[in-house]
């Protein structure tokens, strides 16, 4: 069992494909993660299963493993803290959970902004490059920013969980990238194909922070470190923050008012 | 009197029953205080130990209930202590909570209080010596309970 525990989680659903079923149950989604090289006990002090939970968990994974045999399975060792009934983020980490709400907000009003995409006019085009500088100023440079080169500080950047995350970042800005290129080729194709794309890994990569990485994240700063990314992030805020904040939230409000006045009118029009 | 009636504060209880619960250790314990005074009326919130500090705001019996309250919860930080209920002058506490905030620009303020109702109005002055310093820190709120167990840990 030992080396099991020990093993990337993707080889061990691979070569036991229910053990991603009985993790599911426990809302643990291995099974969809793009790298999966997390290992098998690391997963569950992650998500910070209850001692009971712990103990189901690790005695149906060890039965899919060893049918025939009974396996007595130690607890995994992990920091003692006290369990909160609801999710209790520190101040700075609560702060990067409320700049995932205005992500959240523009990654919304993709489908409505590709449904009338439209590349011929300037304005057109300048609308979908705004959307670009929304994901590069704001969710890139202001708060991915904060996470590389302050808070995953804070921890060992080898570590499988925060190399997934690293890869998302990259891949976001691939998206980025491509999205810009298309406007400049006109291509409306493109554009969706990559806009979508983005939608979609920042929606899992947002839960994934908020729900995983970030209480885990929690339960390992000390009220020290804490108190230090709370300065550092205070100091990001005021020196560059400030600006970009306002004009990435002035996007994202015109943008809304501007879909919910075209679908108010569409609704006007259908009755 | 019953059981049930009066202020859960000043409630008799007997924990004697308690005794066998855990072993005390038996190697000496060093104190972590590294400061004097602590009480909330004599200390200076700019002394130096608080200058950038993360300080611990206790109720008066918190020491006395939590076992390991020197290794795990002082050891590090700069402290001083009150009574919510007992003291008098409170407006002052606010005012020196204020001064760490925005003068001693301390890294975080821990508030351990007991479990009984009363204690939560130390962190009432906490809370409301946050909301009118112009710097904001990070703000912890611990709860002990009588046998020092901890209830609950959480950022406000």
């Amino acid at each position: 069992m030992e080396t099991y525990l020990n093993t990337p989680i993707k080889e061990v659903i691979t070569k036991f494909p229910k053990i991603g079923k009985i993790l599911g149950e426990y809302e643990i989604g291995c099974v969809p993660c793009s790298l999966g090289s997390c290992l098998l006990k690391d997963i569950i002090e992650i998500h910070n299963l209850s001692e009971e939970d712990e103990a189901v968990v690790m005695a149906r994974i060890a039965r899919e493993i060893y049918p025939d045999r009974e396996i007595k399975v130690l607890k995994i060792q992990r920091k003692a803290r006290v369990r909160t009934k609801e999710l209790n983020y520190s101040p700075p980490i609560k702060r990067l959970v409320d700049e995932h709400v205005l992500i959240k907000r523009w990654i919304a009003l993709i489908p409505q902004v590709l449904e009338s995409l439209e590349v011929k006019s300037v304005e057109g085009r300048q609308f979908i490059l705004d959307g670009v500088d929304f994901i590069r100023s704001y969710a890139d440079k202001f708060h991915h920013a904060k996470e590389e080169e302050i808070l995953f500080k804070y921890f060992d950047e080898n570590l499988d969980i925060i190399k997934t995350m690293l890869m998302d970042h990259t891949a976001a800005r691939g998206h980025a990238k491509a999205v810009a290129e298309a406007v400049e080729q006109k291509d409306k194709e493109k554009i969706a194909e990559h806009l979508n794309a983005y939608r979609e890994l920042l929606s899992e990569h947002i839960k994934k922070e908020d729900e995983i990485l970030y209480p885990w994240m929690d339960r390992g700063l000390s009220v020290k470190q804490v108190g230090e990314l709370f300065s550092k992030f205070n100091e990001v805020d005021g020196t560059s923050g400030n600006g970009v904040t306002e004009r990435c939230r002035k996007f994202v409000a015109e943008t809304e008012e501007k879909i919910g006045k075209s679908e108010r009118r569409f609704q006007n029009e259908s009755i | 009197m019953s059981p049930f009636e009066g202020c859960p504060g000043s409630r008799m209880v007997d924990l004697r029953s308690q005794d066998a619960a855990e072993a005390a250790p038996t190697a000496k314990i060093a104190s972590q205080l590294r400061q004097w005074p602590i009480q909330l009326h004599l200390i200076s919130p700019l002394a130096p130990y608080y200058q950038g500090a993360d300080v611990l705001l206790t109720a008066d019996c918190v020491a006395y209930a939590l076992g390991g309250f020197h290794n795990d919860y002082l050891k590090g930080k700069s402290i001083a202590i009150a009574c919510p209920k007992l003291d008098q002058g409170q407006d002052v506490y606010v005012e020196k909570i204020k001064a760490w905030f925005d003068q001693a620009k301390i890294n975080t303020l821990t508030v351990l209080i007991m479990q009984v109702p009363c204690c939560m109005g130390l962190v009432q002055l906490a809370k409301q010596a946050l909301a009118s310093s112009t710097r904001k820190v990070p703000l912890k709120a611990v709860v002990v309970g009588l046998q020092g167990e901890i209830l609950s840990e959480e950022w406000i």
